[in-house]
């Protein structure tokens, strides 16, 4: 089944105005928000879509203060679309909406969509760094580095991580019903989760918690490279936001990572430069822990340089 | 008896009634603790949800409350606390309860917390 990735996540919010603030400073390109909701958008147009938790046209909430809604995948075509809506006819409901796509539940309970992608052809260059010996180099007298850049841009929507009370279960779904394919797993924990339509490590990642906790532990964009991620990360925080866990490099996909509290009652992440990997990769397997989890991690501080205003212990303090 | 050394944070009508605002904020961004106004009486928490040790709890700088402003959420993954007890009622840390750090309001309505109960 040719499933390419993440088109939409749809969240029922109570604060719009504060969300949209949230979603923007982000990074996202607002489209149509009204205070009733809105859709915001990555360079692809891959997005989240806000919905005020009073609208009754909203799936349910599983439950534990989740306000993720629905998780909408992109195909390829309608012929992916008749298939999944004959597979997963044969055990439960499928609901066709109006704009064609379909909607349905996995085997967590959480709700599903798909449609054919609307999402643009990218055709942006990444990050390039000059190395010496490689030949892949940056343009002579093109900067790396551009402090008065505009807002950054996300550049397609990444992956979601949900937290499953049965993750064998879980997993079952999304690889024998969808077919999706485990590129690496934390025992114990969950499966790193790639759909047939992508060589993305992972657009999904399942992790195993008590029913009480059913619900998204995070979701992200991708970026153009660290630099515009740690920039644009940087700036989050400067507005207020606040960190959890980052920036880094994980071991496991090899993305760079910076994980943000946000009024989702989940995290959201920014990350760039995660591995491909097709049928010839080997699934690796460890055991999640601080050291399998990132190969390095640091931490934001606020800016300081060596000088005349330093204190008297300059930055150590 | 020896001096104990307190430190001034604020006045109290610079917390709004229902609203959270944080204090001693690290270089990371994150505060200490944050005090909580209820009924014109103040609760101050440290900035640490129980669920993932030390994890700061706004989603951006003094917003410690849910939507709804009824409780006090750890924006990692949705906890609810109860604002004048601490205890969580919704998500991964149900049953544990925050850190509370006392703090004083003079008869002028200044608020300030002991140094010893924030080291």
């Amino acid at each position: 089944m040719k499933i390419v990735g993440l088109e939409s996540i749809v969240f029922g919010v109570e604060d719009v105005a504060g969300c949209a603030t949230f979603l923007t400073d982000y990074g996202l390109f607002p489209v149509d928000v009204t205070e009733k909701g809105g859709r915001f958008e990555a360079l692809d147009g891959t997005s989240v879509v806000l919905v005020h938790s009073a609208d009754e046209s909203l799936p349910a909430s599983i439950g534990n203060g989740c306000m993720m809604r629905k998780t909408i995948m992109g195909v390829a075509d309608q012929e992916t679309i008749d298939a999944i809506t004959a597979e997963l006819s044969k055990d439960r409901d499928v609901k066709t909406l109006a704009d064609g796509s379909i909607e349905s539940k996995d085997d967590s309970g959480f709700v599903i969509g798909f449609k054919v992608t609307e999402r643009k052809q990218l055709t942006l260059p990444g990050e390039i760094s000059n190395v010496p010996g490689s030949p892949f180099q940056r343009p002579v007298n093109h900067l790396a580095v551009n402090d008065d850049a505009e807002q950054i841009r996300p550049r397609t929507l990444s992956h979601i991580v949900y937290f499953v009370p049965d993750p064998v279960k879980a997993e079952a779904f999304y690889v024998e019903r969808l077919g999706f394919r485990c590129t690496d797993r934390f025992e114990g924990t969950g499966p790193f989760l790639q759909p047939a339509g992508t060589l993305d490590h992972h657009t999904h990642f399942l992790i195993g918690a008590p029913p009480f906790m059913q619900g998204v532990e995070h979701f992200t964009f991708h970026f153009g490279g660290p630099t515009e991620m740690m920039q644009n990360g940087s700036r989050f925080i400067e507005k207020g936001y606040q960190a959890f866990w980052g920036p880094g490099r994980h071991i496991f996909g090899s993305n760079w990572f910076w994980y943000f509290n946000s009024p989702f009652a989940c995290h959201i992440e920014m990350d760039a430069d995660m591995d491909l990997h097709d049928q010839n990769w080997v699934p690796r397997v460890a055991t999640s822990d601080a050291d399998t989890s990132q190969t390095f991690l640091m931490r934001y501080r606020n800016k300081w340089a060596p000088g005349k205003d330093s204190g008297k212990n300059g930055a150590y303090e | 008896m020896g001096e104990v050394q307190a430190k001034v944070l604020c006045h109290i009508d610079e917390i709004e009634e229902g609203a959270t605002k944080g204090f001693l904020e690290n270089d990371a961004g994150h505060d200490l603790f944050f005090v909580v106004k209820l009924d014109g009486r103040l609760f101050a928490w440290r900035n640490a949800c129980p669920h993932v040790s030390g994890a700061p709890m706004a989603w951006r700088k003094d917003a410690y409350m849910d939507a709804k402003k009824q409780h006090v959420a750890c924006h990692a993954h949705g906890a609810l606390f109860e604002p004048d007890t601490g205890l969580c009622i919704q998500g991964p840390c149900l049953g544990q309860s925050l850190a509370k750090v006392p703090v004083h309001v003079d008869q002028a309505g200044m608020v300030s917390v002991l140094i010893t109960d924030i080291n």
